[in-house]
């Protein structure tokens, strides 16, 4: 009896405490200054300010094409936002160290010719390794992230010893990995062009249906994407690495102080980059169907634009998964919509231009604010 | 306060920009470009902007940017969209595969393809009964620049011959390293120029740099462009000229804008302009700049593609898939082949032509 009477109160309390919350904060609201409310309305409208956008735009677009919301477009943007999540939340790291990674494209080129040429069919005619047959899919799998591993520790090797800016590193990375996307494309009989005639198995394990809504097929890769989502949320929050990396982004000298290994904490967020890379790029083959020298090329301007969009600042130290996802997906949704509007292409740009520009000075208000 | 005026202004122009660009959307006819970047498509382009316009059609146009992956998405979208018919200028054309993609998804959306320009093989586009390919004897042009060439070099054989070798010295630049189109053009350019040569008694062409087996220069970007062919032309001018006895004698090019950049290349050290010798140089495609060149004399001679004439014809097909004509009612019937595609022809556009045109 005591012990439930106890329990009760504590109920109460609870909700008593969780009232007396919203009421604090009316209340700490309302004996603001006239000044100080205005402020706060304002901050609290500019923190959100992209969140607000993207909502008036996706009601305008709805209004006017109302098949902009029709199961079939849904489903177009999930995959679009799907298809490009990987990379994002691979380059995030980069980002979150307060870097970037240019050389990230080109990883998901040269990645997406590896796969595809261990995977063409084995009677197509043109072929990289002629003679082979389709190698089993987990050995491809492997055989790329590897090599995406291996692309990661380049960079983060030279900017973690060398202590040199990521852009310059990348730059570099990127050309390299370019010259040997090149050479690889003209090994055996392909002869520099377009690698194709993927395997069956391959084809369906990445773009076959998971399972349909109203008659329209949603991809395996989106599933893939969910599973590398909640992989990273895990080894971003809940692992040593991840709150290692936080605290390098934030302010080095201190994390290498309190005993944080910065050496090996930049190199693990590049490898693990490469490894997004290299998944986007064993996807990106059979969902494009073909791999080419120019698969992935400037895949990287819309992950960096995502992760910005979605709060991963380029001050460091900070970001959330659950951002980046929102980034993403809120590129494709404006995209999307602006393609359904047929705004002109040249005006695409533009627009893009003008919303990377306007949410990266968004993020930056905040801590210029704070100091 | 000034600070959610301007947020405000930025959200109220964006969606202004929306909403004025938003046409009649519904059932649109949806227009696919390689890249917005290419001259002579983007003279294709206006003219077909103008013509579905004329015809009160509604259309939208997407850039892919030379970059298959962007533009299978936007034909994705435009599906979504609920799109009539695909007008696609497919960026690769290396592969069947890109091609079979597009007709795929037209296919699951049962609306009709147009491609054009660039490539795509009989066997994909018969695939598709709604599906028809607008472009040009891709060998064609390739084998016309090098007769053009093989006459205009006899004119006046010794006059070329600048250090009197008794060979012309060439060099050639290729458009796109795969593409079947830049392939024929630039095994034809200086293949058939040859066979003209050698059937008069004279020596044939000589690629400048005996080391380069593959007898051409090509554009690393797959973008046949001016920058590129002018990059290279500057190299080679550094180690090549008159006084050293080994100048480049001839320049082939795949394009007008390849053309273009060598000629700027080339007056940058003093060819090509009034009053000083002139380099023959060749493109393909009469674009607005080449002509103009042609007329004043510092390029010698292209190869028309008939981009009205392209754009004509596309229209034309649209329309009767559109009505369930006919796919090739009302096109002249010299240019159909088979039931599946239908050939703009090319002719060659030299000074000659130009000034008969201006008469």
């Amino acid at each position: 009896m005591e012990e439930n009477k106890s329990y009760r109160e504590k109920i109460a309390g609870a909700f008593h405490g969780m009232g007396n919350n919203v009421k604090d904060k009316f209340k700490e609201f309302n004996s603001l200054s006239r000044d100080d409310k205005r402020k706060k309305i304002v901050d609290t409208l500019l923190n959100n300010a992209m969140f607000i956008m993207i909502i008036l735009a996706v009601i305008v677009i709805a209004i006017m094409k109302p098949r902009f919301l029709s199961t079939a477009s849904v489903i177009n943007i999930i995959s679009l936002t799907a298809a490009r999540l990987p990379i994002a939340l691979g380059i995030a790291g980069a980002i979150v160290l307060t870097g970037t990674d240019i050389s990230a494209g080109r990883a998901v080129g040269l990645t997406a010719c590896i796969t595809a040429a261990f995977l063409q069919s084995a009677g197509y005619s043109s072929k990289i390794f002629p003679g082979l047959d389709p190698l089993p899919i987990p050995v491809v799998i492997l055989a790329v992230v590897l090599v995406g591993a291996a692309i990661g520790f380049v960079n983060g090797f030279f900017v973690a010893k060398f202590k040199l800016h990521p852009f310059i590193v990348t730059l570099s990375t990127q050309l390299i990995i370019y010259g040997l996307i090149l050479l690889f494309l003209q090994i055996g009989s392909n002869g520099g062009q377009t690698l194709s005639g993927l395997d069956g198995k391959y084809l369906d394990f990445i773009a076959g249906p998971l399972f349909k809504v109203g008659g329209i097929a949603i991809p395996k890769y989106v599933l893939y994407s969910v599973i590398l989502t909640a992989v990273m949320w895990v080894i971003w929050n809940k692992t040593t690495f991840g709150k290692n990396m936080f605290a390098v982004g934030s302010n080095e000298e201190a994390a290498n102080v309190s005993g944080v290994n910065v050496f090996l904490t930049v190199i693990g967020v590049f490898v693990l980059a490469g490894i997004m890379y290299a998944i986007t790029g064993f996807i990106e083959g059979a969902r494009i169907g073909s791999a080419a020298s120019y698969t992935g090329l400037n895949y990287e301007s819309d992950a960096i634009a995502a992760c910005v969009i979605g709060g991963v600042s380029f001050v460091g130290g900070t970001g959330k998964i659950g951002g980046i996802v929102i980034g993403v997906l809120l590129l494709q949704i404006i995209f999307v919509g602006l393609n359904f509007l047929s705004v002109d292409q040249n005006l695409l740009y533009i627009i893009k231009g003008l919303i990377i520009l306007l949410a990266c000075a968004i993020d930056m208000r905040k801590y210029l604010a704070r100091k | 306060m000034k600070k959610i005026i301007c947020l405000l202004l930025v959200i109220a122009s964006l969606l202004f920009c929306l909403t004025s660009c938003g046409g009649k959307g519904e059932g649109e006819i949806s227009v696919f470009y390689y890249t917005y970047s290419d001259t002579y498509i983007s003279t294709v382009r206006s003219s077909i902007d103008k013509m579905l316009k004329t015809a009160g059609l509604d259309y939208n146009n997407y850039d892919a940017n030379s970059n298959q992956t962007t533009q299978t998405e936007q034909i994705d979208t435009a599906i979504a969209k609920g799109s009539r018919l695909l007008i696609v200028n497919i960026v690769d054309t290396g592969s069947d595969d890109a091609a079979k993609t597009v007709i795929g998804k037209a296919r699951a959306a049962d609306i009709p393809v147009i491609f054009f320009n660039r490539s795509v093989s009989e066997e994909v586009v018969s695939s598709y009964d709604k599906c028809v390919f607008v472009g040009t004897d891709y060998e064609m042009a390739g084998h016309m620049q090098g007769e053009l060439i093989g006459n205009y070099i006899l004119k006046n054989y010794a006059n070329y011959d600048l250090n009197g070798d008794g060979k012309i010295s060439y060099v050639m630049f290729k458009g796109e390293q795969g593409n079947a189109e830049a392939e024929a053009r630039t095994k034809f350019g200086a293949l058939d120029a040859n066979k003209i040569l050698t059937d008069a008694g004279k020596a044939g062409l000589v690629f400048y740099d005996s080391k380069n087996t593959g007898k051409y220069l090509v554009d690393q970007g797959g973008n046949w462009s001016a920058q590129a062919a002018n990059d290279y032309m500057k190299t080679i001018l550094s180690a090549h000229s008159e006084k050293g006895g080994n100048m480049v004698e001839l320049v082939i090019a795949n394009n007008d804008e390849m053309a273009l950049g060598a000629i700027s290349a080339l007056q940058e050290v003093g060819y090509n302009k009034s009053g000083g010798k002139t380099i023959p140089v060749f493109g393909i495609d009469a674009t607005e700049g080449a002509v103009s060149k042609i007329k004043d004399g510092s390029m010698a001679g292209t190869i028309k593609q008939d981009a009205l004439g392209m754009a004509d014809v596309i229209v034309k097909v649209a329309q009767n898939m559109l009505s369930a004509k006919s796919h090739f009612d009302t096109i002249d019937k010299d240019n159909v082949v088979g039931n599946w595609r239908v050939n703009i022809p090319y002719a060659p556009y030299t000074q000659d032509a130009a000034d008969n045109n201006e008469k």
